[in-house]
């Protein structure tokens, strides 16, 4: 029996019993879909942590000099106690990197971990919860910060030690009734009065998380507020990208120098740069990337066992037509490629349903959420091949079940 | 000239748990092209069993079954099927068409077997069913036929494959008295265009329009005579 004629037979026995059929496939569906989705929210994720939320945490074309690695998050107890014994980043540490990298577009130091959450008042309307940084002027540069009212942050506010802030957009927005309006008023951060120097334009908001919430202190200003903080950070902003390497490895030479650390001697501080971020990210990312496999191939074995059911339970049902099939000359391979193929075919169509489900979620997803969510080719590739291979895996035993029937006992049945 | 079936001492046995069931005990029968002859005998003759060897859709345990020149008896399975399409043209008692295909589709399954595609294929199936008279009814799926017309779409498919022998298996006992009639009439005419009909029965009224009855009893051959009152 040619192909063409098992495919016209398979579809024509699927659409003659249409509603057990889609609860036939429906494993395969969901368990496709469910790969596609997660894949999709998964790589959304990557491209969005590579690119938006790199650039506003750390800023383009910039790498930082810290006391400890940007991945804090996967270090093991004995590194976090050698990171505790490290001598703080100062900004003497800051005058070395700018000195030993005269290229660089800005050199900055800002206060890190752990980040101040402080209580904002203007008049009657107060905020709480809002991060707040101490900055040297450079930082609003590596941070590409514009202004929408009034000035950057100065050199001259830093040593000065000025009582000035700037507002996060947000801020701004929420204790004037016109953020513009902000320049010039008198604020109180945490009982110390400040003026507001300028309100920056906001960033925007991923991921429910505000980039705009936060004001910006001058770095000596806040070191006489809120202390020295555990992890201050130099970010050296360089002008392009190819120029991050050389830059670091200078840095790190003229730390090393600056610390008198002898040759030999392991850093006691951690030049790091975005892509230590995102490898942080895609080691956890790669965590789920393991256990999603696990989930949908329990899912395609169920389902592909739910296959295999139905189509004993079809071979049960059409052992006449089979043995009618064998008396007018059918042969094994005959037999047993009618059956193979209409699985084959209810799986592939589980899949390619999974796949317009799955692509639809994941548009809704993106739609309807902050998540963000894109799909990958590969993921549809590996859906299509994962939900027939288990369609061919799971349709041979009940194929050539039918093959070996004996056409006079098959013929027999009632 | 050499007869078209020619039966050597078949035997088949059956087993049952420990229990020997000898089905057929060594019947020997030649049956020449062009003949036209049923297979009498009460149940527990043999009769199915010689049936589905004559047919192919079994093999014996003794003897030797040749058919059109080439032994069958010892062919594998998808070798039977084989020569089950090419030379054996099944008419079953309860018609066997597929309910969801059309008659001109239940006619062409044999050809899809044997490889013919395409136009030939539903030019041979139509030629089929115009000779059985239903050339009007191609269209219909069986629960649109009545049951005289769909035992001829079973006739027109096993004669669309051209085959050695039309094997009939009470094709009358699902039909009223004017109806079997009217197909035995078939019979008739197919016969006498040369087709070879072999039919097995147990009804004698049936029997007695061919021109050879063997009548089996206990596995073996009773009676075997020329039927000078058929007619013709």
């Amino acid at each position: 029996m040619p192909l063409s004629e098992a495919l016209r037979l398979a579809l024509q026995a699927i659409w003659t019993s249409k509603l057990r059929s889609f609860f036939t496939l429906l494993g395969i569906l969901v368990s496709v879909a469910f790969l596609i989705v997660v894949v999709a929210i998964i790589q959304g994720m990557n491209s969005y942590v590579s690119g938006t939320l790199t650039a506003s945490m750390i800023g383009i074309n910039t790498f930082q000099v810290r006391r400890g690695p940007i991945s804090v998050g996967l270090l093991d107890d004995e590194q976090v106690r050698m990171i505790a014994k490290r001598p703080l980043v100062t900004v003497e540490d800051a005058e070395t990197v700018a000195e030993a990298v005269p290229e660089a577009i800005a050199v900055a130091l800002q206060s890190g971990w752990p980040t101040p959450v402080a209580e904002i008042r203007f008049r009657d309307r107060t905020m709480i919860n809002v991060t707040v940084f101490g900055i040297t002027a450079p930082y609003q540069a590596v941070q590409d910060y514009t202004y929408l009212a009034g000035s950057p942050l100065t050199d001259q506010d830093v040593n000065g030690r000025r009582p000035v802030v700037a507002l996060g957009h947000e801020i701004a927005d929420k204790l004037f009734d016109n953020p513009l309006s902000a320049v010039g008023r008198r604020v109180r951060l945490d009982g110390r009065e400040l003026t507001v120097k300028g309100v920056i334009a906001p960033k925007g908001r991923l991921l429910g998380q505000s980039f705009d919430s936060f004001v910006l202190l001058p770095f000596s200003t806040f070191e006489a507020a809120y202390g020295r903080r555990k992890t201050t950070v130099v970010s050296v902003k360089m002008p392009t990208a190819d120029a991050i390497e050389a830059g670091m490895s200078r840095a790190e030479e003229a730390m090393r120098v600056a610390h008198r650390l002898r040759p030999g001697e392991e850093n006691d501080f951690t030049v790091d740069k975005a892509d230590a971020f995102v490898a942080f990210w895609k080691q956890l990312t790669s965590m789920l990337f393991t256990a999603i496999p696990a989930v949908v191939a329990i899912g395609v074995v169920v389902g592909g066992i739910v296959i295999m059911n139905i189509m004993l339970m079809t071979v049960n049902e059409r052992t006449r037509e089979i043995g009618l099939r064998k008396s007018l000359g059918a042969t094994r391979a005959d037999i047993r490629r009618q059956f193979l193929v209409e699985a084959l075919v209810l799986t592939a169509a589980g899949g390619a349903l999974g796949v317009l489900s799955g692509w639809a979620l994941a548009f809704g997803v993106s739609t309807f959420t902050p998540l963000p969510a894109r799909i990958t080719l590969w993921s549809v590739a590996l859906a299509l091949a994962v939900g027939t291979g288990a369609g061919t895996l799971f349709g041979v035993y009940p194929a050539s079940r039918a093959s070996r029937l004996d056409p006079i006992a098959a013929l027999r049945v009632e | 000239m050499s007869a078209l079936i020619r039966i050597r001492d078949l035997g088949r046995e059956y087993r049952m748990g420990d229990e020997r069931i000898l089905a057929l005990r060594g019947v020997t029968l030649d049956i020449h092209r062009n003949e036209y002859l049923a297979i009498m005998g009460p149940s527990g003759s043999g009769k199915s069993t010689m049936m589905n060897l004559l047919g192919c859709l079994d093999t014996p345990t003794a003897g030797e079954y040749w058919l059109n020149g080439e032994e069958v008896s010892r062919l594998t399975d998808d070798a039977l099927a084989r020569v089950r399409n090419r030379e054996i043209g099944f008419v079953f008692q309860t018609f066997n068409l597929l309910p969801r295909a059309t008659s001109l589709h239940n006619v062409e399954l044999p050809l899809v077997y044997a490889g013919v595609r395409g136009r030939e294929r539903r030019e041979r199936a139509a030629a089929a069913l115009d000779q059985v008279g239903l050339g009007h009814r191609m269209d219909h799926r069986p629960s649109e036929l009545s049951g005289g017309q769909r035992q001829r779409v079973a006739i027109a498919r096993a004669l669309v494959n051209q085959p050695s022998i039309l094997l009939a298996d009470e094709p009358t006992g699902n039909l009223d008295s004017v109806t079997s009639d009217e197909i035995m009439r078939v019979f008739t005419q197919l016969h006498a265009g040369g087709q070879t009909v072999i039919m097995v029965t147990h009804e004698p009224d049936i029997a007695a329009r061919t021109e050879r009855v063997v009548v089996l009893r206990d596995g073996q051959v009773e009676s075997d005579r020329v039927n000078r009152g058929a007619a013709a």
